[in-house]
């Protein structure tokens, strides 16, 4: 929408550009010419990375999929998982990327009951503004699962873990650790994303049983590495050796904040804590870098919602919410997540 | 063309006064005042950086230390190396979208050339690098020879570069990276952290290109009458694709640093860089409408931007009140620099 918008606009209002080339008729239909292009090839790129709807086999089930965002690497892996098990029970999978736009998720739904797809897997951006996703299919009588994280309307089938847990999981760590005494950070992902919600939530539920547990700044670090990093650069600089521990709501913020606590000499004497057990992460662990990273089984997830939905089709019994455990991996069991 | 003036005055901006008397020829506007809008311009920003530092070293505890400052300017380098490459395209009159975009496809490139064991350093740095100088060609070449608006073109390989970070990466980071590489990013030298000492020397470089050489002449002649100069006789084209080139390879040394200093190279990042990057140069005191900026303006107002954000984390400043603070600032800035040009005319 927004590419569009600025080529109506820059098309329409010449006083937009910056620079404006002489206007000549010639150079006006290559305009044209260049919008038409981009408006044609547009569609076709962004909305669909799988092929052709409902083409092919008669009999094959259909499954429409719209994720939260490809460029995530937990969603990507996800989304790998349930390509794999797609392909494996035989059953054509068309997935979109919503690329964090909830609007854009309710449009791909609402073009996957236009293609009259046989079960829809939703993995929502937003706990409020997705819901409409689920509504809409569910009026259209297409069950529709959600995978990884909840909407506020309940879909057919829920396939996820419960962030709250990872927070308690994460916190508790470090309250172990700490023999329940000492300074806490605590970097928080995207504020109002469901994942950010929950696992501070259940980090603080923690907090709150160790009283000598204090909480001395949170600040989010929008689950980026490089601005995690520099929040804990500058955090070293207010809070220096008064820093006992780091709960990082994500892994690339976790790494981040461990980076800076290497580079200024400190970490031997602040535990990291974060959640997703992402490769690299893994490695951290392994030779001992970072303290604590918490498993959430994309693999599980992915392979789970594409069982489910196509047991909802072909009728088969199904349980409507499957709850994935998260696994706390330490130096002691990494190996094990390793591969 | 080429401007004869009398002896250099020793004030600090030279350059400026020579794009004002090029200027002058064409537009006979009053060189005196063009100037004294120049220097009270520079020094607002100058004014407002002093005055934002004095009252953030009171309220801040361990605001004004040696390692907080090195902290700082560490973190400014990226956004700073993005702005210098932007306020010599902004100076054209035109602009480059692109930056960020450009740092994540550099970062992803060059950090897949810098496993452990695999080549030497200089590859990943040499290959990065002509990613980023390929990028800056291509949005000079569309500007100039198709002549399509800066701002479509560079909007168009914004887009283009993120999918290309996202291909070549399959949507997940590159890590497990050489220690030579990492050290460009972490490493210091004689306690001078080294994207510093980077930061340092390109500032140099640019200041001298600007202020110093035909080309920076040039490049104010273009943004302050295209038509003017290339009726002088100045290849008007030639210098346009130098400085989206030059703006590219910016960035693109911006994305090796980022990729080293966080030791991975990751698809998704630096979205909104640009914006940043532009805003630094546009708080330096750089117009929009061409002809206009500095390169110590530019890097005043990434110190600025720089030391707002580290003071605010200090502080504890919540995030959702830290983007209104960063806002209001930033407007609060352009407008004592845009009040003390006006007192100059």
């Amino acid at each position: 929408m927004f590419s569009f918008r600025i080529l109506y606009d820059t098309f329409n209002n010449q006083d937009l550009l910056f620079s404006m080339p002489t206007k000549t008729n010639f150079i006006k239909s290559i305009h044209l010419l260049a919008t038409l292009l981009v408006l044609a090839i547009l569609p076709t790129s962004c909305d669909s990375s799988g092929s052709g709807g409902q083409a092919g086999d008669e009999n094959k089930i259909v499954v429409g999929a719209t994720m939260l965002s490809m460029q995530n690497e937990f969603v990507v892996n996800v989304h790998d998982e349930m390509e794999k098990k797609a392909e494996e029970l035989g059953v054509e999978l068309i997935v979109n990327d919503a690329q964090r736009s909830a609007l854009k998720q309710v449009e791909q739904v609402e073009s996957f009951i236009a293609q009259k797809v046989d079960v829809i897997v939703l993995n929502p951006c937003e706990v409020e503004a997705s819901s409409p996703a689920v509504q809409k299919a569910l009026a259209a009588n297409i069950p529709i699962v959600n995978v990884n994280s909840a909407t506020s309307t309940t879909p057919t089938a829920f396939v996820g873990s419960d962030d709250t847990e990872a927070g308690r999981m994460a916190m508790r760590f470090i309250a172990e650790k700490l023999g329940g005494k000492g300074n806490v950070i605590m970097i928080h992902g995207y504020m109002g994303q469901a994942a950010q919600i929950q696992r501070e939530k259940g980090a603080k539920e923690v907090l709150k049983e160790y009283p000598g547990l204090k909480l001395i700044a949170e600040q989010t670090g929008e689950w980026d590495r490089a601005k995690s990093m520099s929040l804990m650069e500058n955090w070293i600089q207010s809070h220096g050796k008064g820093i006992n521990a780091v709960f990082a709501h994500n892994d690339e913020m976790g790494m981040g904040a461990l980076k800076a606590l290497e580079d200024a000499g400190l970490k031997n004497k602040v535990i990291v804590v974060s959640i997703d057990a992402i490769a690299d992460a893994l490695q951290a662990v392994k030779s001992g870098r970072l303290d604590a990273t918490v498993f959430q089984n994309a693999h599980q997830q992915g392979a789970t919602a594409i069982e489910t939905a196509v047991k909802i089709v072909k009728k088969e019994p199904y349980e409507k919410q499957v709850l994935i455990p998260f696994e706390l991996v330490t130096k002691q069991n990494v190996a094990q997540y390793i591969k | 063309m080429k401007t004869v003036f009398e002896k250099p005055e020793p004030v600090p901006n030279k350059n400026s006064m020579e794009q004002e008397k090029l200027v002058v020829q064409h537009k006979s506007d009053n060189s005196v005042q063009a100037f004294n809008r120049e220097k009270l311009g520079k020094y607002g920003i100058l004014i407002a950086f002093v005055m934002l530092c004095i009252v953030l070293s009171v309220i801040t505890p361990n605001f004004l230390t040696l390692t907080n400052i090195s902290v700082i300017v560490k973190q400014v380098s990226i956004n700073a190396l993005l702005a210098f490459g932007v306020t010599f395209v902004i100076i054209t009159g035109g602009i480059d979208l692109s930056l960020g975009s450009i740092v994540a496809v550099t970062g992803v490139v060059a950090a897949s050339f810098a496993h452990p064991d695999t080549y030497p350093l200089l590859v990943p740095l040499a290959i990065g690098l002509l990613v980023g100088i390929a990028f800056g060609a291509f949005n000079g070449f569309i500007v100039t020879k198709a002549k399509v608006p800066s701002f479509i073109v560079t909007l168009g390989t914004m887009t283009i570069g993120r999918g290309l970070a996202l291909i070549l990466s399959k949507g997940r980071p590159v890590s497990n990276l050489s220690d030579s590489f990492n050290f460009i990013g972490g490493g210091s030298i004689a306690g001078i952290p080294l994207p510093i000492i980077l930061l340092g020397v390109v500032f140099i470089i640019c200041l001298l290109l600007l202020k110093k050489t035909t080309i920076g002449r040039y490049i104010y002649a273009i943004g302050g009458n295209e038509q003017a100069a290339k009726a002088s006789g100045i290849d008007v084209n030639n210098i346009k694709l130098f400085v989206y080139t030059l703006s590219g390879a910016l960035a693109a040394l911006a994305g090796i640093v980022l990729a080293s200093r966080i030791t991975t190279g990751q698809p998704n990042i630096g979205a909104g860089f640009e914006l940043t990057a532009i805003a630094a140069a546009v708080i330096g005191g750089t117009s929009t409408s061409g002809g206009v900026g500095s390169i110590t303006g530019t890097l005043l107002g990434a110190l600025l931007i720089g030391v707002i954000s580290n003071s605010l984390d200090l502080l504890n400043v919540s995030s959702y009140y830290q983007q209104v603070i960063m806002g209001a600032i930033i407007i609060v800035a352009v407008s004592i620099d845009t009040i003390s040009r006006k007192k100059g005319d």
